[in-house]
């Protein structure tokens, strides 16, 4: 054999070593995770359904497991909430055939909104799990759960569905970390009461005839899109809610109406949910119902708000027409239309008829371009947007600019080019020529109304489609009204203002009151995102306004630069007002875990709580909110002679691993406490009481119970 | 700048117009009738809509019953598929019988029984109606239907059916007593009829349709000779009406 032979089969028989290796420890790191904790899925186009558990088998001692019910919906399909809404089914399991398992609880995550058709239906879509928090009859016992799934399923057809799901847990340790990670999400979606979520009701009314359910929540963190889903027992359905905000959206008014009423109403509860917060509340009923907040800022602006709005609307297209560049067209136009004689008069009439349609026709392609613009998710809800920290910035930074550009600081101008063409273009003969004349008077008049335009496309985008519609053509009708009146009266022609310095003066007067806007918009965007905010986002769009009038500075280069300020500015608001909203964490002071400060800190006379827990431990999270977060534990825990230490085993942690294993423990939730009378720990049961919690705090400082380690 | 704004100008409006055109002629277009014949029964076709009903394991409701009756029921409905199908709705000449399959707990069938309750009611609308309880969503599903077919024992199903559109069902004696007070029906006969042999034998000739139809739940169609699973837009109803009107649906009443 040449040496070259010899060393080629030496690497090769390192590599298939190397090789064996690898699969020795692939198989060794399976064989710590005996089964993967998920069941066959139960799988068709509406749903795929899986039954998980976070942990991958029982650990000697365990009393508890955390499991939950994975359901990936189909595009279009939907399943429902414990309260479906007016007519659906909630998902339920029937555990028979299992074995093992004590009692289980179905947590059910904070659901959504759906209406379809005037129907509204409370549940899930795309992916939900359902934690299920199940106790064990015998601990540290191999269980077996069989789970008979029932499920309303609808897209435009509803499917119920009645399947099998089971999964084997034998004696093991580890930890599914998809399975857990899953749990856990959703486990946090469930809603609380209100401890850490911060959310409380404040009243809550409900008429005797049972028209209406009033209430109001508040919360220190503000809310941004709340939503209100009451419970009155089966039978009692509630319409969709008009909800007011109110006192920087601390304040959230809500009413409902109540579309049917059960003849004994049962407990009454309400969730609320805003974003990823939510939770379940019992208010107490009052006499009188809360009324709404001053600042009116419905759902959808109703029926005379609208009318309001095409007034303003209206009122704003007529000063258009005095602007300096829109009054000089526009006299032009008319003069020479009424003075090139030889028509008819009813040919002259239908005419400007003709050319104020051009001028609406101008402002329905605004419309078509801004309701398009919401359409790509440029959208705000209406009456939200004042506390909506990005709409503000927007509105802020549009109204600084063209309030410069109104006081003379820079020009918006076409191309001179597309002016020519333009107005040559606009003398066409026909209704045709008419028409365009109309059109183009109004784009020449863009670089005036521009200012306004802008306002009005960037509040309009909060709008629906009908608002939207109704505020261009009102600005429109505005706009081409010159026409229409000297289309019914054309001696008026000759009584029209002149063009003169009057005309600056207005502009000025104009870009005073857009200025003042602007300082009102920046006192609103202070209270909602913060000071340090909106003086950082004012002084972004005064740099941008700067930059803009700085005309030694190329125009493409100008633009640039005012573009990316203002990107900057709406960007730092959404930025800046979330890093305000970190939320106060009432109740208990945590203190990182540190195994050695243990035995430090008993010997110095104090008495230390240790709390191992994870996000996907439902044991956990029910021994923190009905025993760790409550009275009389948390007052105790947070007494200066007590150290209260959580350590977090959401993900994997050796120092915690091996500090559990300490204790002969492979799971949590885990709880002991130490002190001067119990060094080594007196370790708590997995599921928690008030009494266990205290005896041990006062037994570990007492010494009572020395012997007992 | 004239050229190269131009075309900004161009490319702008040009993505405009498209992003219009993707989002409103869909709406203006009709939507296309897509049938798959079946083979059983025969001489029925399926609207496909785009949409597969393949995958879904055959339905037998959320509460099981006996599988001797289901033989039997489906071989009794099958000896007189169109009578037990459309009932009254047959034989009004020019009218296109119309199959409605409902669940009063089912979100879209409100929306579907309200639409084509408001169709047949218009003047010349071409439909007749044989409305189907098919009561898959658990026991109140269950105890509606039976409470709506025994209404119809004193002629009171329409009042009922809208009384229900409107709000939910409850499943207890006084809920049952104010309803029959409110439509104005004898109360005692109605608990009665609930549980009588015409109301039992209509719930089991529904759901043996359902199953000869393959239906995988609410709410169901059958127009003329086509199969409709899940709810469809008035339009499409109409056109289909209208096609099965001109095409003859009565020929598959012939052949069963």
């Amino acid at each position: 054999m040449s040496a070259d032979l010899r060393e080629r089969i030496s690497t090769h028989l390192g590599w298939v070593s190397r090789r064996l290796v690898l699969v020795l420890a692939a198989s060794l790191s399976t064989a710590t995770s005996v089964v993967a904790a998920g069941s066959e899925s139960f799988r068709n186009p509406a749903v795929d359904a899986r039954l998980i558990t976070a942990e991958n088998g029982i650990n000697p001692d365990a009393t508890s497991i955390s499991a939950g019910i994975h359901l990936q919906l189909g595009e279009d399909w939907k399943t429902y909430w414990r309260s479906p809404g007016e007519v659906g089914l909630p998902p339920s399991i029937d555990w028979t055939g299992s074995a093992n398992i004590e009692e289980a609880e179905f947590l059910w995550p904070a659901p959504e909104r759906f209406t379809a058709f005037g129907i509204e239906n409370f549940g899930y879509h795309d992916e939900v799990v359902f934690p299920i928090r199940i106790v064990l009859s015998e601990p540290g016992m191999p269980v077996a759960l069989r789970a008979r799934v029932s499920l309303l399923t609808c897209s435009t057809v509803c499917v119920p569905q009645e399947f099998d799901l089971s999964l084997d847990l034998p004696r093991a340790s580890g930890i599914d970390n998809a399975a857990a990670g899953l749990i856990s999400t959703y486990a946090a979606r469930v809603p609380d009461d209100g401890t850490d979520s911060g959310i409380r009701i404040t009243s809550a009314h409900l008429d005797d005839a049972k028209t209406a359910l009033t209430l109001t929540a508040r919360s220190d963190e503000p809310f941004e899109a709340p939503d209100i889903f009451p419970e009155l027992g089966e039978g009692t359905a509630f319409g969709k809610p008009d909800i007011r905000m109110a006192e920087g959206g601390r304040l959230v008014w809500a009413r409902l109406p109540v579309l049917a009423a059960a003849s004994d109403p049962a407990e009454f509860q309400v969730t609320v949910t805003d974003g990823n917060r939510a939770a379940t509340l019992k208010p107490a009923l009052a006499e009188d119902a809360p009324a709404p907040p001053f600042n009116i800022a419905a759902a959808v602006p109703g029926l005379g708000e609208l009318a309001w709005i095409a007034a303003i609307a209206f009122l704003g297209g007529l000063i258009l027409n005095v602007m300096p560049c829109v009054l000089p067209v526009l006299s032009i136009k008319l003069s020479s239309a009424i003075k090139s004689g030889d028509l008819s008069p009813a040919r002259i009439r239908t005419g400007f008829a003709v050319s104020a349609l051009g001028v609406l026709a101008f402002m329905w392609v605004l419309a078509g371009a801004t309701i398009a613009a919401r359409g790509f998710g440029l959208t705000v809800g209406w009456g939200l947007q004042f506390q909506n920290p990005i709409f503000l910035a927007v509105m802020l930074v549009v109204l600084v600019i063209f309030s410069a550009n109104l006081f003379g600081l820079f020009e918006i101008a076409l191309p001179s080019s597309w002016q020519t063409r333009l107005s040559r273009a606009g003398g066409g003969a026909g209704y045709g020529g008419d028409f365009a004349t109309g059109a183009f008077a109004a784009i020449l008049a863009t670089p005036c109304s521009a200012p306004f335009l802008g306002t009005a496309i960037a509040f309009a985008l909060a709008g629906r489609a009908i608002d939207i519609a109704v505020i261009f053509t009102a600005l429109g009708v505005g706009l081409s009204l010159p026409y229409l009146v000297v289309a019914a009266f054309p001696q008026i022609v000759r009584r029209l203002p002149r063009p003169g310095r009057w005309m600056i003066v207005l502009k000025i007067v104009l870009g005073m009151a857009l200025a003042a806007t602007a300082l009102w918009l920046f006192w609103v965007l202070s209270g909602v995102a913060g000071q340090t905010a909106a003086l950082w986002i004012g002084l972004a769009s005064i740099g941008a306004m700067a930059l803009l009038s700085a005309h030694r500075i190329p125009a493409g280069a100008r633009i640039t630069g005012a573009s990316a300020l203002a990107a900057f500015a709406i960007a730092l608001s959404g930025y800046l007002s979330e890093a305000d909203q970190s939320a106060p964490n009432a109740g208990v002071d945590w203190a990182e875990f540190e195994r050695s400060e243990i035995a430090r800190l008993v010997s110095t006379g104090q008495v230390v709580f240790v709390d191992v827990t994870a996000d996907w431990c439902l044991t956990c999270k029910a021994n923190k909110t009905l025993v760790l977060d409550r009275e009389p534990v948390a007052s105790r825990l947070r007494e200066p002679s007590i150290v209260a230490m959580r350590a977090d085993w959401t993900r994997p942690d050796e120092s915690i691993s091996r500090y559990l294993e300490s204790f002969g423990r492979y799971g949590i939730p885990f709880n002991a406490v130490y002190g001067p009378a119990a060094p080594g720990g007196i370790v708590l049961p997995e599921l928690l009481s008030t009494e266990a919690v205290l005896e041990a705090l006062s037994d570990a400082g007492s010494g009572r119970v020395a012997s007992k380690q | 700048m004239t050229s190269r704004g131009r075309r900004t100008f161009l490319v702008v409006s040009g993505l405009a117009l498209l992003y219009a055109g993707f989002r409103i002629v869909p709406g203006l277009v009709r939507e296309d009738l897509v049938f798959e014949e079946i083979d059983d029964p025969v001489g029925f076709r399926r609207l496909t809509a785009g949409k597969s009903s393949a995958g879904f394991d055959p339905f037998f409701g959320l509460e099981d019953q006996t599988e001797n009756n289901h033989a039997d029921a489906e071989s009794r409905v099958r000896r007189n598929i169109c009578t037990t199908l459309y009932g009254d709705a047959l034989g009004s000449g020019e009218d296109v019988p119309v199959a409605s399959f409902s669940d009063y707990y089912c979100p879209y069938c409100r929306v579907q029984t309200k639409r084509l309750a408001a169709m047949e009611a218009r003047p010349g609308s071409g439909i007749r109606i044989a409305w189907h309880e098919l009561p898959l969503l658990g026991e109140t599903s269950t105890l509606a239907a039976k409470a709506a077919l025994a209404a119809r024992n004193q002629g009171a199903y329409p009042a009922f059916h809208e009384r229900l559109m409107k709000s939910p069902f409850q499943a207890t004696p006084e809920y049952l007593q104010a309803l029959a007070d409110d439509i104005e029906i004898d109360h005692e006969r109605l608990t009665a009829d609930m549980n009588g042999e015409r109301v039992l034998l209509d719930l089991e000739n529904s759901a043996a349709l359902a199953r000869i139809f393959d239906f995988i739940g609410t709410p169901a169609m059958v127009i003329g000779r086509t199969v409709i699973q899940g709810e469809i837009s008035e339009r499409s109803i109409q056109d289909l009406v209208e096609r099965e009107r001109a095409e003859g649906w009565a020929s598959v009443c012939r052949q069963t």
